[in-house]
């Protein structure tokens, strides 16, 4: 507007080639005030939450169009997918169905012992989560920052906070949600802290992200901590923000090094941080904890019960270790693992207590 | 002549933004020129006085915005970046096209480099010199849009 209104003045005093408005050292000082004094505000102060939202509720449909070529283009594809294509992955599809219904199975009757021995042990209940799909349509311009969004948003209950996991492992978490679209900070993003266990021996740690490389570190471990290449790291689930035992990463290089204390361990992510269209949020809604807290014994409903086992496919991935783990959990942190370093809980995951001390 | 103008300034940076909301992945995402920028520079160049430092900083802030960064990175990074271009915009006449194309890659790198000392403050890693890949892409881009007949106002004197 104050632009439009200069070049109107200048237009009338000078020819169109000297025409400038105010020099250019002096916009120069203008705006660079103005941005640094907006990455003051939003960095600091939580004052442009509310308008950052409503701009992004105004950007949704453009993401929608730009989205949409490459969604006609996939779906193209699918219509002219070949009649053997096809056969071949339905015979696929019902396989899987069908060990993935054995599984389920298996998971229901675990998940009923568990509630009973958590009944015996006294301890607290196991939350049951609630899941939504959610399609990713946009990924961050930004190489420093991990970053993409999904189509579901505060209009589909997304909750900030919820765990994104596809079919082979934890992605990342909600960190920002829109009207009808939300952001996810994948597990690889270097403000992203993660808390693990070692699958193998129960080891509870915290994954940090990379950065860069789209690798995981354990940093903070002692020189001489059990972890050996190719060990898996499962969420533990003493942060109430992830459901525990989902594959997060496998250690790819440990090194130690005789000028420092602590082990440099690597991990690979074991999701499709970057090649999966369709992921699941998967939120631990946090007035169940309060509730739980409040009565000794219960046993799950069945309504939760149900929805626990919609939620079953990225579980499914560790099935025999799931139960054994929950078990681990439940028993105070001391008793699980000596060796293990009780590191403080994530910032990402601030508020959060561990739900299963007790 | 200039509501002509108006709009296809607008429409261009219209479509340099649609262009940044692609759903980008591997190579193509670390290729990735910075369409806002350039379509930035050539009004710049082209149209001084319809196009400059507050173009480039209204249009920075939905780039931040759609990057989900914090909000005035590119804002600030478009500014200093098209001051050095309005600085040298009427030299640009002189240049020969190789010129040109030398001072194109140093305004994008220069945007680049301000936006790595901003990550720098908040605690990111350098990304070794790929970070650098866009800057090379833009300007060839740039060069096709050339060759492809789009004057950037280097010709004006003569037309």
């Amino acid at each position: 507007m104050m632009r439009g209104i200069h070049q109107n003045f200048d237009q009338q005093q000078a020819p169109a080639f000297f025409a400038r408005g105010p020099s250019p050292l002096a916009r120069l000082t203008f705006f660079t005030a103005m941005s640094l004094a907006l990455m003051a505000t939003d960095s600091r102060l939580q004052y442009l939450a509310d308008v950052r939202e409503n701009l992004m509720s105004l950007l949704h449909p453009l993401q929608v169009i730009a989205n949409a070529p490459s969604e006609l283009y996939q779906n193209t594809n699918e219509y002219f997918s070949t009649h053997h294509y096809l056969l071949a992955e339905n015979a696929r599809l019902k396989q899987q169905a069908l060990t993935q219904d054995i599984a389920l199975q298996r998971l229901n009757i675990l998940t009923l012992e568990n509630t009973n021995l958590r009944d015996l042990l006294d301890a607290k209940q196991s939350l049951a989560e609630t899941s939504i799909l959610a399609e990713i349509i946009h990924v961050g311009r930004d190489s420093f920052t991990k970053k993409i969004i999904v189509n579901r948003g505060k209009n589909h209950h997304v909750i900030t906070g919820a765990a994104a996991v596809d079919a082979k492992g934890v992605i990342g978490q909600v960190t920002r949600t829109y009207p009808s679209s939300s952001e996810i900070t994948l597990i690889t993003d270097k403000s992203l802290a993660i808390p693990v266990q070692i699958e193998r021996n129960g080891l509870r740690a915290i994954a940090f992200g990379h950065g860069r490389d789209n690798t995981l570190d354990l940093p903070y471990l002692p020189a001489n901590v059990d972890i050996k290449r190719g060990d898996k790291l499962v969420t533990s689930g003493i942060d109430g923000v992830y459901p525990a035992g989902l594959a997060v990463a496998t250690v790819v290089e440990m090194k130690t090094t005789q000028d420092s204390p602590f082990a440099h361990i690597v991990c690979l992510p074991t999701g499709g941080i970057e090649n999966d269209r369709q992921l699941l949020l998967v939120s631990i809604p946090e007035i169940k904890q309060e509730t739980v807290t409040e009565r000794p014994t219960s046993a799950l409903p069945t309504s939760q019960k149900s929805k626990r086992s919609a939620a079953a496919p990225a579980a499914v991935t560790a099935p025999p270790a799931s139960g054994a783990q929950a078990a681990r959990n439940a028993q105070p942190a001391v008793a699980a693992n000596p060796a293990s370093t009780p590191a403080p809980p994530p910032s990402a995951n601030a508020g959060s207590r561990p739900h299963a001390q007790q | 002549m200039r509501n002509n103008n108006f709009w296809s300034i607008y429409l261009s940076l219209f479509a340099a933004f649609i262009c940044i909301l692609f759903p980008w992945s591997g190579i193509a995402l670390a290729l990735r020129p910075d369409f806002m920028l350039l379509v930035i520079l050539f009004w710049l160049l082209r149209a001084p006085n319809q196009c400059s430092v507050g173009t480039a900083w209204f249009m920075g802030l939905w780039v931040d915005l759609a990057t989900g960064g914090i909000f005035g990175q590119y804002a600030l990074a478009y500014t200093i970046t098209t001051f050095f271009a309005v600085i040298y915009q009427r030299r640009l006449v002189l240049f020969s096209s190789t010129q040109q194309l030398v001072y194109v890659f140093s305004l994008l790198s220069l945007s680049q480099l301000i936006l790595l000392i901003l990550k720098a403050f908040a605690g990111h890693e350098f990304l070794g010199w790929t970070y650098f890949l866009p800057s090379v892409t833009g300007v060839l881009l740039w060069q096709i849009a050339v060759s492809f007949g789009l004057n950037t106002g280097r010709h004006s004197h003569g037309s």
